[in-house]
């Protein structure tokens, strides 16, 4: 019965998506009001029939109906409630049904809430996003089906992935993730849609500046949950391992990074156009590749990916939307032909063409050390593994350019910057800089690639420190107001640019983190016996007891410290390993103490099954908080810089209304220095 | 008015931020050829660090992409006593390296040795990223002269409208 639901809804998105998408498409070319109309009615009903039957297999898994296949794949009758709705996306199956579900949502959204506008772009748009949405239905109706049928039903299921059960954290890290990830359709739909439209200027850029940014927050959220996800549960004391399914998260990113920087020079100088059509379909292929490489099982084995159709349906997919993109961008040719626009290279679209190239770059060389392990294992027939010690050395330099772009690119002004001006943006940060650079290596800080991003850090700060007290202090000037006022006037005057700065402090923030955590983590192991105290780092940790216990679900060995410093109590930490019954290895779970200058990371390694020692893991990790804090900031950021009415025009940008008028002469007066 | 000396400057800017992490990037490699030839005991400190290396580029066998220093699996935990026993027995870092490999076979190294058709994985990005920056910086020098000519023309029409 369960299954009968479940699987009717899938085949009828399927088929409703089709119609759906042949009706927006035939608009497209018609212009017919009512095939438009069609199209945006069957966005509707494939969300709602998404709905039913996402909420038939939650349904299923809360009722621990085995019959249906998923269940019996990742239920279990122990296992809490919380977990048992959150294994939706614990395993292949599900979470391709929950990518469905985001994916109609995300249709029926946009659909909606551009019902009355943009008339020729969103017939195209709509055809596209329900074509893709096809792709998926058609996964979930045949080689993903969720719902299939399982006799004998089966009394009790094995449970989640005893990883993913282990921390309240994946009920929200994998919805931020796919929130992003799926959302990556929407920017690509305007970009083809303003392929097959021809509309290649305009509206399809006032569109997609919106719905870049929206997938965008929720990737970066999702990127960064994972990162605390990984610290907080796997135990190492690391946050990211360059996993390949790491990896896959991250190359949308980059791009789409990328892209949301060139947009802006498409907007001002109606120029780039063809590269930033390029650039959103490069996003969208991504995180098919990247879903295509992590649930194929391809990594595992070039030859274990066409045992299943979901390998193959995805490659086959991927090169569907890749020939006919590029097509459609070679037919598009001409009206994406635009004027070379750059007046001098001392300009803010010089910054932003060399942040495109060294994210690009970054891209390139991430995924082709994914993907370098295949094409070595295809070609040389031989196993090689691509891992951290690789990554990392790849693209820390790469990584430190973009931190010197995160300042310099937002102080060069449009157009040309004169080199009085650029003198007198330039000439602080880079004295603070070069202090900042002797203070930093007489405090030790000798590790280059730490001292560098430190260096590299004040000055970018310092930079976008400059572009908000600049005219703040113009501000203060013209109308006799506070510092408070005057920088809460001026942001709120231009929420995107200000937004983006902020965007910019918190990467930065974050790179401190990762550059000072990874470089100056202390470790060590130690063995204790009850009443035994090791001292680390100036801390006495001292095991106080050892013990075992059972909860529904698994049962745990846990170990009792007291950790103190000079003597003064500081904390009680209990590391504890877990055992799932359908699990061999333990599962381990760290406790963290996390303080703003550095955690104390306590790992339970090994036990002696008597109690009489504890082999407890010791990681020092400094500044690791500040990574999760530059996360808060990005998102905060970037939610201003959207935060003006859906879809409207920037207040800046309509110079109607009197108020609007006055801000001008504190602008053009720093805008008029720039030129 | 750009002049060439400024583009070179850029240019090298850039060239230099690149290259020179990327040389310190490089560094702890042939720190460790350099302790690989003085065979001194260790100290345990010592003996420590190069665990913490050797066990930072050998992959865990039984995990998905943690190195054997940074899991916490059994399997991890024995390897690191099979480092740490065979460099108190004398071994060079580069003959523990050696013993792994032959063990399990390139896999096990995180780093690709930069040899043969390896040196693809190694060389590729750097390739990408300096061509992409010499073609950059020559088409936005073009773009710059073509404006430029393009003002010159237009001069009558006055000023574009500036956002």
């Amino acid at each position: 019965m369960t299954n009968t639901i479940g699987y009717l809804a899938i085949i009828l998105a399927l088929f409703l998506s089709l119609a759906g998408a042949a009706a927006a498409f035939r608009a497209a070319k018609t212009r017919s009001s009512a095939l438009t109309l069609l199209g945006r009615r069957a966005a509707y009903g494939v969300f709602g029939l998404a709905t039913l039957s996402i909420l038939t297999m939650v349904f299923a898994l809360v009722a621990h109906d085995f019959s249906v296949s998923y269940v019996a794949q990742v239920g279990s009758r122990s296992t809490p409630l919380f977990y048992t709705v959150i294994s939706l996306w614990s395993s292949l199956d599900g979470s391709i049904l929950f990518w469905g579900w985001i994916l109609a949502g995300y249709t029926a959204t946009v659909v909606y809430i551009y019902r009355d506008r943009y008339r020729e772009l969103m017939p195209a748009v709509t055809g596209t996003l329900l074509a893709v949405n096809v792709f998926f239905w058609l996964l979930l109706a045949w080689p993903a089906n969720p719902f299939q049928p399982v006799f004998p039903v089966p009394p009790d299921g094995p449970g989640p992935n005893p990883l993913l059960q282990n921390h309240p954290f994946m009920g929200l890290h994998p919805p931020l993730l796919y929130l992003g990830y799926v959302g990556m359709a929407v920017p690509f739909a305007f970009g083809f849609a303003s392929l097959i439209t021809g509309v290649v200027g305009g509206d399809w850029i006032r569109a997609v500046r919106r719905w870049i940014m929206a997938p965008w927050i929720f990737l970066t959220a999702g990127i960064v949950a994972g990162a605390w996800w990984s610290y907080e549960v796997l135990g190492w004391g690391g946050y990211w391992a360059w996993d390949p399914v790491e990896n896959a998260s991250f190359l949308p990113w980059l791009v789409a990074t990328a892209f949301l920087h060139s947009i802006m020079v498409q907007e001002r100088r109606q120029t780039l156009k063809t590269w930033n059509i390029l650039l959103v379909i490069a996003t969208f292929l991504l995180t098919l590749f990247g879903t295509f490489l992590t649930r194929s099982g391809i990594l595992a084995s070039v030859h274990a990916f066409t045992e299943g159709l979901i390998g193959p349906f995805f490659l086959g997919f991927i090169t569907v939307v890749l020939v006919v993109s590029l097509a459609l961008v070679a037919w598009r040719s001409d009206q994406l032909r635009s004027e070379p626009a750059l007046d001098s290279l001392a300009s803010r679209e010089t910054a932003f063409l060399l942040n495109n190239l060294l994210l690009v770059a970054f891209t390139f060389t991430v995924l082709l050390g994914t993907v370098y392990p295949l094409i070595a294992e295809a070609l040389r027939g031989v196993k090689v593994s691509v891992g951290a010690p690789y990554f990392n050395q790849m693209s820390i330099p790469i990584a430190l350019a973009l931190i010197f772009l995160t300042g310099v690119g937002p102080a060069l002004p449009w157009r040309r910057g004169s080199p009085d001006l650029l003198a007198r943006k330039f000439l602080w940060p880079v004295a603070v800089a070069v202090l900042a650079g002797l203070a930093f290596w007489l405090l030790d800080v000798r590790h280059l690639g730490a001292w560098a991003t430190l260096v590299l850090a004040v000055f970018a700060v310092g930079l976008l420190v400059g572009e908000f007290w600049r005219p703040a202090q113009a501000r203060r000037r013209a109308h006799g107001e506070g510092w408070s006022r005057a920088v809460l006037n001026l942001t709120a005057k231009n929420r995107r640019r200000y937004g983006g700065y902020v965007v910019h402090l918190g990467i930065v923030v974050i790179a401190v983190g990762i550059a000072l955590s990874s470089t100056y983590r202390r470790e060590r192991e130690a063995t204790l016996q009850p009443g035994e105290t090791v001292v680390f780092s100036g801390y006495q940790i001292r095991l106080d007891s050892l013990y075992a216990g059972r909860e529904p679900h698994r049962e745990f060995a846990e170990a009792a410290f007291s950790v103190a410093r000079d003597g003064r109590p500081l904390a009680r930490m209990t590391p504890r390993m877990n055992y799932y019954p359908m699990s061999t290895q333990p599962i381990g779970t760290p406790h963290v103490r996390t303080r703003p200058t550095e955690d104390l990371y306590l790992t339970l390694m090994a036990y002696a099954r008597d109690g009489s020692t504890a082999t407890v893991n010791i990681i020092v990790n400094p500044m690791v908080v500040w990574i999760w804090i530059g996360g808060g900031v990005v998102a905060l950021g970037a939610l201003f810089a959207i935060s003006t009415a859906a879809g409207g025009a920037e207040p800046t940008r309509s110079r109607g209304s009197s108020t609007e008028r006055q801000a001008e002469p504190v602008e053009a007066g720093v805008g008029g220095a720039e030129r | 008015m750009t002049s060439p000396p400024r583009e070179i400057l850029t240019l090298l800017t850039f060239a230099v931020l690149v290259a020179v992490p990327c040389a310190a990037f490089t560094e702890p490699a042939s720190r460790g050829q350099e302790t690989a030839v003085q065979a001194a005991p260790l100290s345990d400190a010592e003996l420590e660090a190069r665990v913490r290396e050797i066990a930072s580029e050998l992959r865990c066998p039984t995990c998905r992409a943690l190195s054997v220093q940074d899991s916490p699996s059994g399997m991890a935990e024995e390897m690191r006593g099979l480092i740490r026993e065979q460099l108190r027995a004398g071994k060079t870092p580069e003959e523990v390296r050696a013993y792994f490999l032959e063990r399990y076979g390139e896999w096990i190294l995180l780093k690709p040795k930069a040899e043969g058709f390896n040196w693809a994985v190694w060389l590729l990005p750097v390739v990408a990223l300096a061509g992409g920056l010499v073609f950059v910086m020559l088409t936005a020098r073009r773009w710059v002269q073509q404006g430029q000519a393009r003002a010159a023309a237009l001069t009558q029409k006055g000023p574009e409208e500036e956002i």
